[in-house]
């Protein structure tokens, strides 16, 4: 088990309604996807989403970033 | 010809509401004990998440049993019950809900055993002839997947933790053992058959003790616990014989030794 509080970080992303762009709601800690779809379920709820989804944060391809070293990272 | 369906507690045999009524009792009960139990953890999980995911929990129990004792307030000779007016003592709990759960692992082995095992005999009446019943089950199985998912992804994080947090974790499993596989029923059901044979429950007793094992026993396998049961045949069965000389049938809980 990872050390608490050192668990992945997953990004949490829903809509409201058909033809609305899936927006960033926010992000929760879990040691897997199976928990990080419970957290976020748990967590934002505060709205009757339609759809919901977790990315793990390490999944994400930075663009453009003026952090220079993340975008070089994955040059 | 499809049978027809009992929309009304008037349209249930008389003989059918006992066991109705101690069934409804029982699950409700051990809902709202669950929920406050779970309640219990809001604010000190092991991370932030896992609180606010007890509160979730806490909160969907407790929903169930105010959905439960709706259904009970419609059937003559059910007891009064109400969430506002919760009576711990005359509750028909199981054991492991008789005091807080001390510990992280004893919330989720009362969620991956115990708050299971209620789900299954909640999704027997997923087609229940009982309207009412019927009406009222379908969300509150939806919300148990989430419960599910809980309950087996912390049992497996819990038991990579090494050798005593496993030992641990067996412990309190066997504390909870006798309780949620008696449950189902004996046999074909014990006081349940009768709701079987009516369509009010589509199983019970053995049938749904035994998909219960289907999905526990690989559970355990995986996490590398161990427990009063064991493959056999491409099956999983129990490895020891369960108390029933001592299983309260209208109160479903095992009297203690």
């Amino acid at each position: 088990m990872k050390t608490i509080g050192s668990e992945p970080v997953y990004e949490v992303f829903a809509r409201r309604v058909d033809g609305e762009p899936l927006r960033h709601v926010g992000s929760v800690a879990a040691p897997d996807d199976a928990l990080a779809r419970v957290y976020a379920r748990s967590i934002y709820d505060e709205e009757s989403w339609i759809e919901m989804y977790v990315v793990p944060r390490r999944a994400i391809i930075p663009v453009e970033s003026v952090r220079t070293e993340a975008v070089d990272a994955h040059a | 010809m499809s049978t027809p369906l009992l929309d009304r507690p008037s349209a249930l045999p008389r003989d059918a509401l006992p066991p109705l009524v101690d069934l409804v009792v029982a699950l409700a009960d051990n809902k709202h004990a669950l929920g406050l139990r779970y309640g219990e953890w809001c604010s000190s999980g092991p991370t932030i998440e896992a609180g606010v995911a007890a509160t979730a929990m806490a909160q969907d129990e407790l929903g169930h049993a105010r959905v439960l004792y709706g259904l009970l307030e419609e059937l003559p000779g059910a007891p009064h019950r109400s969430e506002h007016e919760w009576a711990a003592e005359d509750a028909r709990t199981v054991g492991l809900l008789e005091q807080p759960l001390s510990s992280w692992p004893h919330l989720i082995v009362a969620n991956v055993l115990l708050d299971q095992a209620l789900a299954f005999v909640l999704d027997t009446a997923l087609e229940s002839r009982y309207l009412p019943l019927r009406q009222r089950t379908r969300k509150l199985i939806e919300e148990e997947r989430f419960h599910a998912i809980h309950g087996q992804g912390w049992l497996l994080q819990l038991a990579a933790e090494g050798p005593d947090v496993r030992a641990g974790l067996e412990g309190i499993i066997r504390q909870a053992w006798a309780d949620t596989l008696c449950w189902f029923g004996p046999d074909a059901g014990g006081a349940l058959a009768p709701l079987v044979t009516l369509g009010v429950l589509r199983e019970a007793g053995d049938s749904v003790r035994q998909r219960f094992l289907q999905m526990f026993g690989p559970l355990l396998r995986g996490a590398g616990l161990a427990a009063p049961v064991r493959a056999e045949g491409g099956r999983w069965v129990l490895a020891e014989p369960l108390p029933w000389s001592r299983w309260d049938e209208a109160r479903r809980r095992v009297r203690h030794a």
